[in-house]
């Protein structure tokens, strides 16, 4: 059976003290550590930075655990020479790998279970009528086609606010990756496929479209403005005139 | 020869070699540059039409390159002699094989002896190391500060990916290689490997492939990163070939290996040493054997299907002619994912074989640490799609895959706590190899868990692709395995070389590689949150204090391997000799001399219990007994 002796009390007690510590400093996170995570200008990327710091604050026991046994043993027990004594000989403990087994399942299925409540978020459009917007990528820019709007093309992406907005996306040559970090969105663009993404912006801004797959020579300079406007904004912006930007074929 | 009953003696034997030739690395060079030429030549003259034919031409001069150097080298030898039936090879031609009386040339022939093979697959990891080290410095010169300053950004993309390449294949084999084959046959008390000369093979063909690789970057280099990515791949420059044609050797290479270390240990086991006794070491390299057996033939086939995209004209991996994109991601993930538990199964394997030994206590639960490691290689084959919950591949497997994914935690948790309960209340003796040890448990937690962030989708969406991802792997890869490959190195290092290392010099290296290695990493995990893309040559204004404070600690991690280098490099040459047992160790390489004899046991000892029973009243006397009859080296009951 368990029984705490002094040595298994330092440990809880030390375990305790740093996980509160630890977890104070992960709360404070945007206060100690400004500009950390990209502005988040969408529900789904509200809900993905809540999820970091969830996870953020379950990991802080776990790393805890392990640190506080060797950390102490270390501080207490160490010598430069040869030990004179050896360890007391403990082969195995039976409920203390009982619990661990058991600790570690229920913060595993329950980390799944929670991620699995939120995959409509990321694969499911938004509730509402959609703005399609075909996405097509190529070495080394993007073009936006508003289907919607007579098939008007831009280089750069505008998106009204508060509006559900479908991205289908595409490449005429290599896999890219088409991610806009402030809206928390993200999927690939493969050659002959037509892949989507979905989301709700409510923020207006200026941000970026980001290619986040290698794609060769200039894949660091493929990147995009992403304009949040305003509904009335977005309505004269699609009535000017559009020189036509097609993919290369 | 592991079969017969020859005893080595101190008299050497008397032997006079077949010819005055003698086969080593010089004619495999010469051999295989002149079928390279030849295969290269005699391609060009016979495929004309179009762009296809100088991949062609490149892909067969290669062939001819590997195919040339492995003749040169010695390696079909004896099978060929075998072959055309002229009979077995004498006694004393196995022993010249071997490398006895071979002096400092046997390193660089087809020496057959486990413990040479070991020793070339330790310089070749450091040498691995050193160019990809390189390659890691001019990365972080260029990222210092935003602006491609430095080199062409095709220069840039190509450094990137032969860090990435160099990297992995040095980490797969940087404990297999040279402590799977020194160390294991010596602590299940085997005379030698099961099949010598497929060891001395598996090295060579892993020569071929890095001499394959090196030339890469004077053919254009490759655009695509280590994970070679079609269709991106398909119009590469032929640097990509260079590519391919390293993996092929390469799978070749590590499939002999993984099937010869993994019989001999079935097979070999001295008397009495069970499954249940063995050394927790063999078991790592065992489970990272078997797994890599099972996986890398994918990363093969996907080379394979890829080189006949640009040699041949296939299309496999082209879209708009019926291929996908999607189908080399599968390969080559099916190989990607349980390749980081290849790499990282060896080291979780050296970090519970060692803390017995520095904290002169039995491992803690040592049959649930073997549950542990098995349980994670059998994990690690179901997880490959989490690198494409963001593909678009198919949204309904990411949750299965999620779920498997983060299984492996469990697992992963279960090694942690015999390495956790090993600890606790142990003695702890401060060596070089413990204080690796020690950062092990740091800095795996770290990447273990951010590892979570990216098994799960919700999280995955934004670090995907960023350079969170890249501190992520590097906190498991460098900061967990490759400190185990520390510890492990100085760890063997006297019985290996003879003599002791700079006890100054590894703290030193220790502590700035520990400051260097978090600086340059947790720095990068900034960035990365902060939505910087991996492996671009430029990158905003936002991103560059986080960069510049990554590049500080990369140069100060940069200034740690250095000092490594020359402990070694001089420690070998002059350091203080090493006496048998300096660790007071219970495994049975502890109990030969030093240097280890040709054959290793005079006689094959009998086991008697496990090898962990420090402070128990099972502990002999762990004092080297070579040579006595039948004696238990691990233990006596």
């Amino acid at each position: 059976m368990l029984r705490l002796d002094k040595y298994a009390r330092t440990i809880l007690g030390l375990w305790l003290v740093t996980t509160v510590i630890g977890v104070v400093l992960v709360l404070n996170t945007r206060t100690l550590l400004p500009g950390l995570l990209p502005v988040a200008a969408s529900d789904v990327a509200k809900s993905e930075d809540f999820t970091l710091g969830l996870f953020t604050v379950l990991a802080v026991p776990v790393a805890m655990l392990v640190w506080v046994v060797a950390a102490h043993t270390i501080v207490t027990a160490r010598s430069r020479e040869f030990p004179t004594e050896a360890g007391p000989v403990v082969h195995g403990n039976t409920v203390v790998q009982a619990v661990w087994l058991a600790g570690s399942a229920t913060l595993c299925v329950g980390l799944v279970v929670y991620g699995l409540a939120l995959l409509p978020s990321i694969y499911t459009p938004v509730a509402g009528t959609q703005l399609v917007v075909d996405v097509t990528g190529q070495q080394w820019q993007w073009t936006y086609t508003y289907p919607g709007y007579g098939n008007i093309t831009s280089t750069s992406l505008v998106l009204p606010v508060d509006q559900p907005v479908t991205f289908r996306v595409t490449s005429v040559d290599v896999t890219h990756s088409f991610w806009i970090p402030a809206l928390g969105v993200k999927v690939d663009a493969n050659d002959h496929e037509i892949t989507q993404a979905f989301v709700k912006a409510n923020v207006t801004g200026s941000f970026t479209v980001r290619c986040a797959e290698l794609c060769g020579l200039y894949h660091a300079y493929m990147q995009s403005p992403a304009e949040i406007v305003t509904p009335a904004a977005f309505r004269q912006w699609v009535q000017q005139p559009h020189p036509k930007v097609a993919p290369a074929a | 020869m592991t079969a017969t009953s020859h005893h080595t003696s101190a008299a050497p034997v008397s032997f006079v070699p077949r010819s005055k030739f003698r086969h080593s690395v010089l004619s495999g060079l010469a051999v295989g540059l002149l079928l390279a030429a030849v295969a290269y030549e005699v391609t060009k003259f016979l495929v004309t039409y179009d762009t296809l034919g100088r991949n062609t031409s490149i892909v067969m001069g290669y062939l001819g390159w590997g195919i040339g150097f492995l003749i040169g080298v010695g390696a079909f030898d004896h099978p060929l002699h075998w072959f055309l039936g002229r009979g077995e090879p004498s006694q004393d031609e196995l022993m010249d094989e071997a490398g006895l009386n071979g002096g400092v040339w046997r390193y660089f022939r087809f020496t057959t002896d486990h413990k040479v093979v070991g020793i070339q697959y330790l310089v070749m990891g450091m040498v691995l190391f050193a160019a990809g080290g390189l390659a890691a410095m001019m990365i972080r010169l260029e990222a210092m500060q935003p602006g491609a300053k430095i080199f062409p950004v095709q220069t840039y993309n190509t450094i990137v990916g032969m860090h990435g390449l160099i990297m992995i294949v040095a980490t797969i084999v940087m404990i297999t290689g040279p402590f799977g084959n020194f160390v294991v046959p010596i602590m299940i008390g085997a005379r030698d490997m099961a099949f010598p000369r497929l060891n001395a093979l598996s090295f060579w063909l892993l020569f071929t492939a890095v001499g394959i690789f090196l030339t890469a970057p004077l053919l254009g280099g490759f655009p695509t990163g280590w994970t070679g990515y079609a269709p991106l791949a398909d119009q590469a420059p032929p640097g990509m070939d260079a590519y391919s044609l390293t993996i092929l050797f390469f799978v070749a290479s590590t499939a002999i290996a993984a099937a010869n270390v993994t019989i001999t240990v079935m097979t070999m086991r001295a008397p009495g040493m069970s499954w249940t006794r063995l050394p927790i070491l063999t078991w790592g390299v065992v489970a990272s054997s078997v797994l890599g057996l099972i996986v890398m033939p994918a990363f093969l086939a996907s080379q394979y299907l890829l080189v006949l995209d640009r040699a041949v004209g296939t299309s496999f991996y082209v879209g708009a002619r019926g291929g996908s994109g999607w189908l080399y991601e599968h390969l080559f993930w099916f190989m990607g994912h349980p390749e980081v538990y290849v790499i990282v199964l060896p080291a979780f394997a050296v970090v519970t074989e060692l803390l017995p030994v520095f904290t002169r206590k039995p491992l803690f639960g040592y049959r649930m640490a073997i549950g542990g490691i098995v349980g994670v290689a059998a994990l690690s084959m179901i997880v490959w799609a989490h690198h494409m919950f963001l593909t678009g591949w198919s949204p309904t497997a990411s949750g299965p895959f999620m779920l498997t994914t983060e299984l492996i935690s469990i697992p992963t948790g279960i090694v942690f706590l015999a390495a956790v309960g090993t600890l606790w209340k142990g003695r702890v003796w401060m060596t070089v190899p413990m204080l690796f040890v020690i950062s092990f448990m740091w800095n795996f937690v770290i990447g273990g868990v951010t590892g979570l962030y990216l098994a799960d989708v919700p999280t995955d969406v934004q670090l995907h692709g960023s350079l969170f991802v890249t501190a992520h792997f590097h906190y498991t890869l460098m900061g967990g395995a490759m400190m185990a490959f520390f510890a492990a190195v100085y760890y063997w290092f006297p019985k290996m070389s003879g003599r002791m290392y700079n006890d100054r010099l590894g703290r030193i290296q220790f502590w700035t590689l520990q400051i260097g290695f978090n600086v340059t990493f947790l720095a990068m995990f900034y960035t990365g949150l902060q939505g910087e893309p991996r492996r671009v040559a430029d990158y905003a204004a936002k991103f560059a204090s986080g960069n510049f404070v990554t590049t500080m600690g990369a140069l100060l991690l940069g200034v740690s391997m250095i000092i490594f280098w020359y402990n070694l490099v001089v420690s070998a040459r002059k350091g203080e000799k090493a006496v048998d047992n300096p660790w007071h160790a219970n495994t049975l390489e502890w109990q030969l001399p030093t240097p280890v004899p040709l054959e290793n046991f005079d006689e094959i000892p009998v086991i008697t219990a496990g090898p962990y029973e420090y402070g128990s009243p099972y502990e002999h006397t762990s004092k080297p007994v070579p040579s006595a009859p039948a004696a238990s080296a691990q233990e006596v009951s």
